[in-house]
């Protein structure tokens, strides 16, 4: 009769050793993967629409945004990485924010100053201006609802995971390349702080309610590794980046 | 006085395997492997399909009755494996002096059989059925050959594209006619993707090298997710796409719209 009583006491320890250690490893995990995504904030610098009044689209009164970004072949002129340009002085970036925070129901027009070379995409698709008011855009005030695919430099790409609780948002706007011969034109940019030359692109589109999306460049400007997406392709704050759609 | 020789004597399988199961230990797993093989048809049966994306193909009709069934012929290993663990773990013997073990199940001939019969009828019918499904899905492909519309599907890092050659249009969008056959030509730009219509039930390679091919036929109005499956680099979570079945009259003028022509 001891040793089962002895049994019985020793089981019940051990059920309450197991229930201890299980909490113990779901607590070990959750301050990791908490501490995790703590380390893992959003280290990109954000840059917020101006609103300036309302525009009449489709019948609708909507407020009218602007944002304007550069696309520069270094990192330094782009001012997205600090004044030394950080430690890829040789990568290519969008400047000087890749966080973009637009208004929720909005005309959204943005600019973007580009000055860097180029080849030829990957997918031809990708030429196309796409999701824009007009499916067009302006290139250096030219009308376009497309370019060259053999002469682009990068891409503007917006896009984001379809789910029911936020409204789908895809843009795709492909950017010209500068050659010699835009240099020799010098092509006017209106770039502040720069006297590089290149093209200005200005295109416009709708956003619907607050969500959260991302926007990459669809070009292969990255080294030779992941058919040309590695390097500053496979890293955020350069040639990708979010868009944050906010009500208010 | 009779003189009983060794063969009389020893028990016959019957009894070995009533002796088997009134063990105590025995008892007690067998319990608990009726417990969790429910537990597992219950999950199969019940909360799979809720759980499962909306059916709207053949194909995906086909994938989530595989997956249930799966479900349901699996749930006694399952149930096996974890009486075992369950009935260890409550017989923990950690600080004191373990009894001795039992009688090897090795040495029991009729237990033994009744594991390998079962797992090889598991096994077979695993084969059978999956065969089966592929036999059927190809036979339909042969048959739906001429009346099927062909898209040309190409991931590139990070979205997909579709091009209908005969509608003469490209969109990052898939968009279908209800009823209609459709042949997708899967192909990449870059590294590998996996091109996955989830609610349509058909999952392929997107390879750089390789065009390949798979075939559904969407029986079913509604919205459908298209996902990569194959982990492919920074954005690989943001390669999804909006797309949908719709009726013939809507895919028609869906094509009118983005520039295209029906045939």
């Amino acid at each position: 009769m001891e040793t089962s009583t002895q049994n019985q006491v020793s089981g019940g320890k051990h059920l309450t050793s197991a229930i201890t250690f299980l909490f113990l490893g779901v607590a070990i995990v959750a301050t990791v993967g908490f501490t995790l995504h703590k380390v893992s904030a959003d280290p990109q610098a954000k840059m917020y629409a101006t609103t300036n009044g309302t525009i009449n689209y489709n019948g609708q009164n909507l407020k009218h945004a602007f944002i304007t970004e550069g696309v520069y072949p270094e990192p330094i002129a782009s001012k997205a990485h600090g004044a030394s340009g950080g430690s890829h002085l040789n990568w290519p970036s969008y400047g000087p924010a890749t966080h973009l925070v637009l208004p929720a129901h909005a005309y959204v027009t943005m600019t973007l100053h580009v000055y860097d070379s180029g080849e030829k995409l990957n997918t031809n698709y990708f030429a196309k201006v796409v999701g824009t008011v007009g499916s067009t855009a302006t290139f250096d005030g030219a009308s376009a609802g497309s370019i060259l695919a053999t002469e682009v430099q990068h891409t503007f790409t917006l896009h984001g995971i379809p789910t029911s609780t936020q409204d789908p948002l895809f843009v795709n706007v492909p950017l010209p390349r500068v050659v010699a011969d835009d240099k020799g034109n010098n092509i006017p940019t209106n770039d502040p702080g720069t006297n590089k030359s290149g093209h200005t692109v200005v295109f416009s589109f709708v956003t619907g309610g607050a969500g959260e999306y991302v926007w990459n460049c669809e070009y292969p400007c990255g080294d030779g590794t992941y058919a040309k997406f590695g390097a500053v392709m496979g890293s955020t704050g350069y040639m990708s980046g979010k868009v944050s759609v906010i009500n208010g | 006085m009779a003189d009983h020789s060794a063969e009389e004597m020893a028990p016959t399988p019957g009894e070995r395997i009533t002796g088997f199961f009134k063990r105590k230990d025995v008892a007690r797993t067998t319990i608990l492997f009726v417990a969790w093989t429910t537990l597992f048809i219950v999950l199969g049966l019940v909360f799979y399909p809720k759980w499962m994306p909306i059916v709207m193909s053949k194909e995906m009709k086909s994938a989530e009755s595989i997956m249930i069934w799966f479900t349901v012929i699996s749930a006694p290993i399952a149930g096996i494996v974890l009486a075992v663990t369950t009935n260890a773990f409550l017989d923990m013997h950690r600080g004191d002096t373990p009894p001795p073990d039992g009688p090897a199940i090795r040495t029991n001939g009729p237990i033994v059989a009744i594991w390998t019969i079962g797992s090889l009828l598991f096994a077979l019918v695993a084969i059978v059925w999956g065969l089966l499904e592929v036999n059927s899905q190809a036979v339909a492909a042969g048959n739906d050959a001429k009346s099927a519309i062909t898209i040309e599907v190409t991931g590139a890092q990070w979205l997909w594209t579709f091009k209908y050659p005969a509608q003469g249009i490209e969109t990052h969008d898939l968009n279908l006619p209800v009823g209609v056959p459709v042949v997708f030509n899967v192909k990449s730009a870059d590294v590998n993707h996996s091109f996955w219509p989830v609610q349509l039930g058909v999952k392929i390679d997107a390879n750089a090298q390789v065009t390949t091919v798979t075939r559904t036929t969407p029986t079913m109005i509604g919205p459908i997710e298209v996902k990569c499956a194959e982990l492919c680099g920074l954005y690989h979570a943001y390669m999804e796409t909006n797309g949908a079945v719709m009726s013939k009259t809507d895919f028609n003028a869906w094509v009118v719209a983005q520039g295209g022509h029906t045939s």
